[in-house]
């Protein structure tokens, strides 16, 4: 990839883009293609066949028995109308009883398989190969411990105990790992190798729409801990953000947290801005002026995203006779995601910047924009999710820019929720991944977003 | 008039920002207490202080000081009511319908106020109160529409044939009774009241004693709407005042929500035919439940537990709509029980105007003394899974209490206990559960939590409850989305917010005239 000035951004973001594509190995275009499961070409093609599909994923770990999964999956396939001839076939088979526990066991590693697609291991320790390859082929990680929510102060102290552990087994790894430069420094200072994405939600069950301060009051001693434990194995802690109801909660405890004297000078820490949200341009202005008046040794990252809750958001709107807070054109979303994009990369040192997406626009946008801005390579970082994002963080990787693969890990009950979630988003209609798998061409897909002004 | 836009339900405020909720705390601050309540006739007020409601969370906190109606008093509402109800009845539809309108506007207006003074009177903490003063307002935006589309010559769907026409029309009963609860003090006696007035009716409002303050305002808003003074009465007062007010031979129509044994003393008092009388009194009751809800061994406990959370503790329980019982498949009930006692652990019980409170004050020392006899019970014969829990020393406050293992004769499995109890059964599986639900005299609303679309099916085929709710909340019914009311001895079967509602309210008349004259059609 050339790398220099930019003149004019479009022909330079289109120009990134070519070569990234590029990049993708070509046995594998696109992630979704991959997924050896048929179904998942099946569900992309019938709404009611994905319906089906998802709410079988999704009770997999509930059910009892091979029998009982059987029965689940006829009967969620009995609802759909058009029903493929592999799929009547399946509805025979669960009339006996044999049958059927070939059918639930069928239906079982099929979850399974794609479900470690997207799940690196059952624990910290058991995700360390994975970690170490990515490591070795210049990719860096996030490692993000599924569970089952949180509903009593137990399970809160059992994540936070997870958390506290899965710190400890990364950095005694990390710090076996090879050098790797350009994972390891921008211009800010150095970049801990070790990096744990962590739940508010998962640390309190209090986290009280209507009051924030509950939740930040009962989350705040664990998640202090874990800020402690990070600063003292030179680890970086990050903090996801979730649905709307928890915003004002998740970041006034990070930042309240993160401006105590004792963090000043670390650990390394990161929030997340959603850029479908349309009061996101104003909830980076709190972080802007918070990071202006909180002095800190290692910046803060802001690690901007489109958002992963949007059915969620516009359906609770609806429900609730609200405005909907999200953009509700595909093309706002992006074209905010670009704009915050700038803000971000304009504020650095103030902060520091990673741009997750695994849309090759609003990446290309990132990598164009950059270079426009005279910003190093290394004073960006891109990430990508882990079964979807590989091939683009190859590319991204392989010419000469920062890259972290956030991995879940955990087990098949407690990733369930997360896969569900993950095959909803990329089998929705309007995602960047659905229209590459789709086949809509480059140009199409490297154009400017189509905004509704 | 009859072109108003369709029914929408009054959104809640979106109090996860905190702007909103600082409107609410605005609305307090401006709250003067105490207020006085009249006895309300026509332009006559009586005022007194025989009935005083206080803060369940303060109790030497004033809210409101009324006089109680005596005997007379009610006998001297429903003549005026009585005296009104033909001009009244004769007042077109559209106007009606638009003195209800005008009626939830001036709610609207005033909606921190009116949350603030249930918030006040009754502890309904915020989205509660809230919760209530919306659907105040869709109860009388939706049958302010619903009379109309009921007076609609278009909707009558009788057979027409050559040389005849037949009309269907519903004429209003005459003067309406409501008796009603203080649970949801703003919104059943509106919603009530408003159903009665919508069709034509004139009616004379008993609120609950507890919540007198809530009353007077309903009153003031219909006023303030339009509604004739002598169309719509306040009549303050307690057990005896409404007693006084049913037996009223010339009350056609009851409205009631409340306890199960008032209600069907209302049934049997009304069931007589008084000497003289022209005409059978109607009772529309709302009454008690006990509400189960079953969780299947495939459900998510991640979103159950909440849920049940939700339905049993908010407001302390104190809905007819709330859980009382979860019955749990066998494979997964330890779980559950663990969970759930972890997660009620957490709540925080506290008053109604602190935004982080999960479980408020009872309304009253009976209710406190009711739940914790309850709970003794419970514990004797049971085991009480959830442990100690801060409480307010102050104040008519219990902690809620998740008792498991009693024996299938349990009273505290059988009669409704309107507080922050809830019990927990194992049962080998969702049939089990189905016959002992079907076991219960009352039917009012239950839940079911599975992920098998065949579980589903069988048990709404075998659901005897008039409100069944499937993998969410038992509670929170919203007006024209899910019309609410009880079936067995839970209710009469009525739907409050539903389309059907207002036909209690009405006599229906046909008309037949033969258009035929010397074998021709005219
Ligand atoms: C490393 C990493 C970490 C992440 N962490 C978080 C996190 O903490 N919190 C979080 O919420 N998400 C997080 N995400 C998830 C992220 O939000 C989704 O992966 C992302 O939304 C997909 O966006 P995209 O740019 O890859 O794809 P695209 O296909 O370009 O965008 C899809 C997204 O656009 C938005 N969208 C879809 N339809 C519409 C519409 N009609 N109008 C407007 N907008 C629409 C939605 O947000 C949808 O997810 C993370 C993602 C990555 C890669």
């Amino acid at each position: 990839m050339v790398v220099g000035a930019a003149t004019s951004l479009e022909p330079e973001i289109r120009r990134v883009g070519k070569a990234l594509s590029e990049g993708f190995p070509s046995h594998r275009g696109n992630p979704l293609k991959v997924l050896d499961d048929r179904a998942m070409d099946l569900a992309a093609q019938d709404a009611e066949l994905r319906a089906a599909l998802f709410r079988f994923v999704d009770v997999v770990p509930a059910c009892r028995s091979l029998d009982d999964l059987a029965a689940h999956l006829t009967s969620f396939l009995g609802e759909v109308h058009a029903q493929p001839p592999s799929l009547r076939a399946a509805m025979r088979i669960g009339d006996t009883k044999a049958g059927r526990a070939a059918l639930g066991a069928a239906g079982a590693a099929g979850v399974r398989r794609m479900a470690h697609r997207f799940i690196v291991g059952e624990d910290p320790q058991a995700a360390l190969p994975t970690l170490r390859r990515l490591w070795r082929d210049g990719i860096a990680a996030s490692v993000d411990l599924l569970g089952e929510a949180t509903v009593t102060a137990e399970e809160a102290d059992r994540y936070a105990a997870r958390c506290a552990q899965a710190l400890d087994t990364l950095a005694a790894a990390y710090a076996r790992m090879d050098e790797q430069p350009l994972l390891e420094r921008d211009a800010s200072g150095p970049l801990p190798r070790a990096n744990l994405s962590v739940k508010v939600s998962a640390l309190t069950p209090l986290l009280r729409p209507e009051a924030p301060e509950r939740g930040q009051r009962d989350a705040a001693p664990r998640l202090r801990a874990l800020l402690r434990q990070a600063k003292q194995l030179d680890a970086h802690l990050h903090i996801d953000m979730e649905s709307l109801d928890t915003r004002e909660a998740v970041l006034e405890l990070v930042l309240d947290l993160l401006a105590e004297a004792e963090f000043a000078d670390g650990p390394s820490a990161g929030v997340v801005l959603q850029a479908y949200l349309r009061d996101s341009p104003q909830t980076l202005d709190t972080i802007l002026e918070w990071a202006d008046r909180t002095p800190r040794a290692l910046p803060l990252v802001v690690r901007l995203v489109k958002g992963a809750y949007w059915d969620h958001e516009v359906v609770e709107a609806r429900q609730h006779g609200w405005s909907v807070p999200v953009f509700e054109r595909k093309g706002d979303c992006d074209a905010n995601f670009e704009a915050l994009t700038a803000r971000l990369l304009e504020a650095r040192p103030l902060v520091r910047v990673a741009i997750a997406s695994h849309n090759l626009r609003s990446v290309a946008h990132a990598i164009a924009r950059n270079r426009l801005l005279d910003g190093e390579p290394r004073d960006v970082e891109f990430q990508v999710l882990r079964g979807l994002g590989d091939d683009l963080g190859r590319a991204l990787a392989a010419s000469g820019l920062r890259v972290r693969s956030y991995c879940p890990v955990g087990d098949l009950v407690a990733g369930m929720a997360y896969l569900v979630r993950r095959l909803l988003e990329n089998t929705a209609n309007e995602s960047f991944l659905a229209d590459q798998a789709h086949g809509v061409p480059l140009e199409q897909l490297l154009a400017p977003p189509e905004t509704s002004t | 008039m009859t072109t108003l836009p369709p029914f929408r339900n009054e959104p809640v405020l979106e109090l996860r920002r905190a702007t909103e909720r600082s409107k609410l705390a605005v609305g307090l601050g401006e709250l003067r207490l105490p207020l006085k309540v009249p006895v309300w006739i026509g332009r006559e007020q009586r005022f007194g202080d025989e009935l005083v409601s206080t803060d369940p969370g303060r109790p030497e906190r004033i809210v409101a000081l009324a006089a109680a109606a005596s005997a007379e008093e009610a006998d001297a509402a429903v003549a005026t009511a009585q005296a009104a109800f033909g001009r009244w009845a004769a007042t077109p539809v559209h106007e009606r319908a638009a003195a209800l309108l005008r009626a939830a506007a001036w709610m609207r207006e005033r909606r921190a106020s009116l949350a603030a003074l249930a918030l006040r009177e009754c502890a309904k903490p915020w989205p509660e109160a809230d919760a209530d003063v919306c659907e105040a307002i869709d109860f009388l935006e939706f049958y302010a529409r619903g009379a109309l589309e009921l007076q609609d010559p278009d909707g009558s769907q009788l057979l027409q044939v050559p040389g005849e026409r037949n009309e269907l029309r519903y004429v209003p009963r005459g003067v309406c009774a409501v008796i009603a609860p203080w649970n949801f003090p703003l919104a059943i006696p509106t919603g009530m009241t408003a159903a009665a007035l919508a069709t034509g009716n004139t009616v004379v409002l008993k609120p609950a004693e507890q919540a007198p303050g809530c009353g007077m305002r309903i009153v003031e808003a219909l006023r303030a709407g339009g509604v004739p003074a002598a169309a719509i009465a306040l009549l303050p007062g307690g057990g005896e005042t409404g007693a006084a007010l049913a037996r009223n031979p010339a009350v056609a129509t009851i409205a009631f929500t409340g306890s199960g044994p008032v209600g069907l003393e209302l049934l049997r008092s009304a069931a007589e035919v008084a000497p003289g009388a022209r005409q059978l009194t109607r009772v529309v009751a709302e009454m008690g439940g006990k509400n189960c809800i079953v969780v299947d061994s495939d459900a998510d406990l991640d979103e159950a537990i909440p849920a049940i959370v939700e339905s049993a503790f908010h407001y302390a329980g104190q809905k007819c709509s709330a859980a009382a019982r979860v019955l749990a498949h066998e494979a997964l009930h330890d779980a559950l029980v663990e969970r759930l006692a972890g997660a009620v652990a957490g709540l925080q019980v506290g008053p109604a105007d602190d935004f982080g409170t999960d479980v408020p004050p009872l309304i009253e020392r009976d209710a406190q003394q009711r739940v914790q006899r309850y709970a003794a019970i419970a514990g004797e014969s049971g085991e009480i899974v959830t442990g100690e829990h801060d409480v307010p020393g102050e104040g008519w406050y219990v902690a809620p209490v998740v008792a498991a293992g009693l024996p299938p004769d349990s009273r505290v499995l059988r009669e409704e206990v309107f507080g922050p109890l809830l019990t927990v059964e194992s049962v080998r599986d969702v049939d089990e559960a189905m016959d002992r639900i079907d076991g219960l005299p009352v039917a009012l609303t239950g839940g079911l939590f599975s992920r098998n679309p065949r579980t589903v099916q069988r048990v709404i085929e075998r659901s005897p409850v008039g409100n069944l709710y499937i993998n969410r909340s038992t509670t929170g019914a919203m007006v024209g989305r899910q019309p609410f009311g009880g079936n067995r001895l839970s209710g009469t079967g009525t739907k409050a917010g539903g389309r059907e509602y207002l036909l209690h309210f009405v006599e229906p008349r046909v008309v037949t005239e033969n258009t035929v004259r010397h074998g021709l059609v005219v």
